[in-house]
C-alpha cells in the first residue's frame, strides 16, 4: 500500500516518538497528528501508523473506532459532537440533538450538503458541570439550550 | 498448597490457581464463556461469578485466585440468580437462531441457559440487526448477532498465531469483531477459531450445515498427517438411515495434550480428513485374486506365505523386495521386521512414505508421516530408493501403503516392474497404482486401527480405532501376524498376538 504522508507529518511523528519509551505507546498522538493533516484517518493512514509503530493493523483499527474523536471519513468544516452521556442526557441532550438534526437536515454520522456541518453524538466530554455540552472541532461549549445553540451556529461559517 | 472449601467440599490447590481451575480439578464445573485455559483470564462475561464468604459482592471465579481458608459457593441461590441475570443480558442481543446454528448442542451459552435459566426474554425492544455472514478468511464466517464479545478469537490470534487479524472495533453496545479490509484471517491454525468460539458466532464452512453436533460420535485418535501426531477427536456419524459400518468422518477437532499440541491443531490435520474416503480401496482386486480364487483379504495370507517359504528354502530370498511405510504403526513395523527380516532374512526392506512438505514453525513438521521416528528406531532404512533398485533380480515384490505414487508415476512403476513375476500391494487407497500389481489387498488407515506411533519428539503414544473401516479391509498388523504364523519359520512367536496391544507388550 502506498502511503501519502507529507514530510511535515513524518517529522512531527518522529518528534512524538522521541518522547515515548515504546513506539506503540505513541499511537494516540500519532493518530491525532495524522488526522489533523486531512481531517480524517484513511485506511492508508491506519496502515502507515501500524507499520511505523509496529502494531498489527487490527489493533490500530480498534483504537481508531473506539474513540469518537477519530473520524474515518471527511467531516464538514464544523464537526458538532454532542454529548449524550448521563449528565447531559439528564439536562436535555436529546432535545439538543433532535433540534440539530432538524435544523441541519442531517443525522448523526452525516455531513450537510454544503460541507459546513457534521453531526455526531459522543460519550462524556468531561464537562458534566456544564451539561448539556458539545464540542465543535476542538472547542468546547457548555450550558447550552436551543437559543444558545442557534446563536452558536450563526457564528460558524 | 492452599486449602479451601468449595460447595462444602474441602479442596487443596496450588497457590496462584484460580477458583475456576481449582473447582474444575475437584470435579466442580463453573459455567463460563470468556475463560479459556490457554489464555490469561480477562473476566469480561461475568458468567463465572461465585460467592465467597466474607466478601460483599460476587467475584469472577476465572480471575480470582484461591486463598487459604476461602469458603466458596458456586451454586447458592445468590449465585444462580446472578447467573440468570448475566444470561438475560447476554441473550438480550443474541440472535437465538439455535435451530439453524451449527453450534447448537455444543454451545456454552445454550448449555448454560438450559441448565440455569430457561427464562423468556424480558425486553420489549427489538434486537439490533447485525451482519450474519461476514467472511473472515480461511473459510470462516462470522455472525455478529450471535457473538458474545468474549474476545477468545482475538486473544487466540494475538497470543497463539501472533497474527492478530481480528480485533474488537467500535465500543459499547456497538462493539463488533472484525478484520481490516484486505487482511483476512490467514494462518495455518485458523480452524481453531470455530472451535474456541464458545457460541456459533464463528462457523467453519467445512462443517457448516452438514450435520448436527448431537449426531456425531467423537472418538480419540492421533492425527497421522505429520510427524507431530497431534491428539485429536475424529467425529463421525453413520448418516440416515443409520447403516452399521458406514460411519463417515465429519470433523476433526483438537484434543488437549500438553506434551504435544496443547489445545491446538493445524489446518492440515483439521481439514485433511478427506483422505479417509478418497479413492478408498474397498475390495480385494488384481488378476491373481481371480486366478487363485481369493475372496477375502485374509485369503491372501496362505498363498503368499507358501511363496515366501518356497523362496526361502531355495535360498532365493534375495529375489524378494519389500516396501513398507512410515504410516505403519510401531507394532506393524515390528511385525514386518520379524517376518521379513528375521524369519525370512530378506535384505531389501525399504521405507516409502509421502513426500516432505514445509514445516510451519509451530506444530506441523516437514515429514508428512506419523511414524518416521518409530521406523528409524526399529532400524528401517528411510533413505530414498529407485524403482530400478526394487525391480533388479526380483521375483516377488510386496508393497505396503499407497505412497509409491507420491514419488513415482503409475505408468513408470508399471514399466519399470514389468519383469517382476509377482507384485502384491497392501493399501487403503488406490489411485491407479494398483493397476501395476497382481494383487491389491484393502487395508485400513491409522484412524481405523489399534497401534502406536512415535512422534517427532520421541513420544510413543497408542490409540484405538476411531472409525470403522470398510467391511473387507483388514489392519496390517493382523495380516502380518497371520503371515508370520503361516510362513511357519517361527510360528509360536506370533501365536500370542491377538491384538496390537499384545504385540506392543512383546516389543523391546
Ligand atoms: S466471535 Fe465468538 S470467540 Fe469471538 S468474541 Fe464473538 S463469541 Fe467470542
Ligand atoms: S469466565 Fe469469568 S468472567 Fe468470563
Amino acid at each position: 500500500m502506498s502511503h501519502n504522508i507529507p514530510d511535515r507529518v513524518k517529522r512531527r511523528v518522529e518528534d512524538i516518538l522521541s518522547r515515548y519509551p515504546r513506539r506503540e505507546a505513541a499511537l494516540l498522538p500519532v493518530l491525532s497528528a495524522l488526522q489533523e493533516e486531512r481531517g480524517f484517518l484513511s485506511h492508508s493512514d491506519e496502515e502507515w501508523a501500524a507499520d511505523t509503530l509496529g502494531i498489527p493493523p487490527a489493533k490500530v483499527r480498534e483504537v481508531v473506532t473506539f474513540y469518537s474523536l477519530f473520524r474515518r471519513k471527511p467531516a464538514g468544516r464544523h464537526h458538532l459532537q454532542v454529548c449524550t452521556n448521563v449528565s447531559c442526557a439528564l439536562n436535555g441532550a436529546d432535545g439538543l440533538l433532535s433540534h440539530l438534526r432538524k435544523k441541519l437536515g442531517i443525522a448523526e454520522g452525516e455531513t450537510s450538503a454544503d460541507g459546513r456541518f457534521s453531526l455526531s453524538s459522543v460519550e462524556c466530554l468531561g464537562h458534566c458541570d456544564e451539561a448539556p455540552c458539545l464540542m465543535v472541532n476542538d472547542e468546547h461549549y457548555g450550558r447550552l439550550d436551543r437559543r444558545a445553540l442557534d446563536e452558536l451556529l450563526e457564528k460558524l461559517e | 498448597m492452599v486449602s479451601l472449601v468449595i460447595n462444602g467440599q474441602r479442596i487443596s490447590a496450588a497457590p496462584g490457581t484460580t477458583i475456576l481451575e481449582a473447582a474444575r480439578e475437584a470435579g466442580i464445573e463453573i459455567p463460563h464463556l470468556c475463560y479459556h485455559p490457554a489464555f490469561p483470564p480477562v473476566g469480561t462475561c461475568r458468567l463465572c461469578a461465585v460467592e465467597i464468604e466474607g466478601l460483599p459482592k460476587l467475584e469472577p471465579a476465572c480471575s480470582t485466585n484461591v486463598k487459604e481458608g476461602m469458603v466458596v459457593r458456586t451454586e447458592s441461590p445468590r449465585v444462580v440468580e446472578a447467573r440468570r441475570n448475566v444470561l438475560e443480558l447476554l441473550l438480550a442481543e443474541h440472535a437465538m437462531d439455535c435451530p439453524i446454528c451449527d453450534k447448537a448442542g455444543e454451545c456454552r451459552l445454550q448449555d448454560t441457559y438450559q441448565a440455569y435459566s430457561l427464562a423468556p426474554g424480558v425486553y420489549a425492544e427489538d434486537k439490533t440487526r447485525r451482519g450474519k455472514k461476514i467472511a473472515l478468511g480461511g473459510g470462516l464466517l462470522l455472525d455478529r448477532e450471535r457473538c458474545v464479545l468474549c474476545t477468545r478469537c482475538v486473544r487466540f490470534l494475538e497470543s497463539v498465531t501472533k497474527t492478530s487479524e481480528l480485533g474488537v472495533f467500535e465500543r459499547g453496545d456497538r462493539s463488533e469483531i472484525g478484520c481490516v479490509e484486505g487482511r483476512l484471517v490467514d494462518n495455518n491454525y485458523s480452524g481453531c477459531l470455530a472451535e474456541i468460539c464458545p457460541v456459533g458466532a464463528i462457523t467453519d464452512s467445512d462443517f457448516r450445515f452438514k450435520t448436527r453436533a448431537w449426531f456425531l460420535e467423537a472418538r480419540e485418535t492421533i492425527c497421522p498427517l505429520c510427524g507431530r501426531g497431534c491428539a485429536v477427536f475424529l467425529e463421525s456419524h453413520p448418516g440416515f438411515p443409520r447403516v452399521p459400518g458406514t460411519a463417515k468422518a465429519y470433523r476433526v477437532r483438537s484434543r488437549r495434550d500438553e506434551r504435544v499440541n496443547g489445545h491446538w491443531i493445524c489446518n492440515v490435520g483439521r481439514y485433511g480428513y478427506g483422505y479417509l474416503e478418497k479413492s478408498r480401496c474397498r475390495e480385494l482386486a488384481g488378476p491373481l485374486a481371480k486366478t487363485l480364487n481369493l475372496k477375502a483379504a485374509t485369503d491372501v495370507v496362505a498363498p503368499l506365505a507358501a511363496e515366501l517359504r518356497a523362496l526361502k528354502y531355495k535360498g532365493r530370498q534375495t529375489r524378494v523386495a519389500v516396501v513398507l511405510s512410515d504410516w505403519l504403526t510401531n507394532e506393524e513395523l515390528f511385525l514386518a521386521g520379524a517376518v521379513f527380516r528375521r524369519d525370512l532374512e530378506i535384505g531389501r526392506c525399504h521405507l516409502v512414505g509421502p513426500r516432505d512438505g514445509s514445516p510451519d514453525g509451530m506444530l506441523l513438521t516437514a515429514e508428512r508421516s506419523p511414524n518416521r521416528a518409530g521406523a528409524k528406531a526399529l532400524g528401517f532404512n528411510t533413505e530414498e530408493t529407485t524403482l530400478e533398485a526394487l525391480a533388479r533380480d526380483t521375483d516377488l515384490l510386496i508393497v505396503f501403503g499407497p505412497f509409491l505414487q507420491d514419488r513415482f508415476r503409475p505408468a513408470d512403476i508399471a514399466s519399470a516392474w514389468a519383469g517382476v513375476k509377482t507384485k502384491v500391494l497392501f493399501t487403503p487407497r488406490d489411485e491407479g497404482l494398483g493397476a501395476a500389481f497382481d494383487l491389491v489387498v484393502p487395508t485400513v488407515w491409522p484412524a481405523e486401527k489399534d497401534g502406536s506411533f512415535t512422534n517427532c519428539q520421541g513420544l510413543i503414544r497408542s490409540f484405538s480405532p476411531a472409525l470403522a473401516p470398510p467391511p473387507s479391509a483388514v489392519p496390517e498388523w493382523r495380516l502380518l501376524t497371520a503371515l508370520g504364523r503361516a510362513v511357519g519359520l517361527n510360528p509360536s512367536f506370533y501365536i500370542p498376538f491377538r491384538s496390537a496391544g499384545d504385540v506392543r507388550r512383546a516389543m523391546p
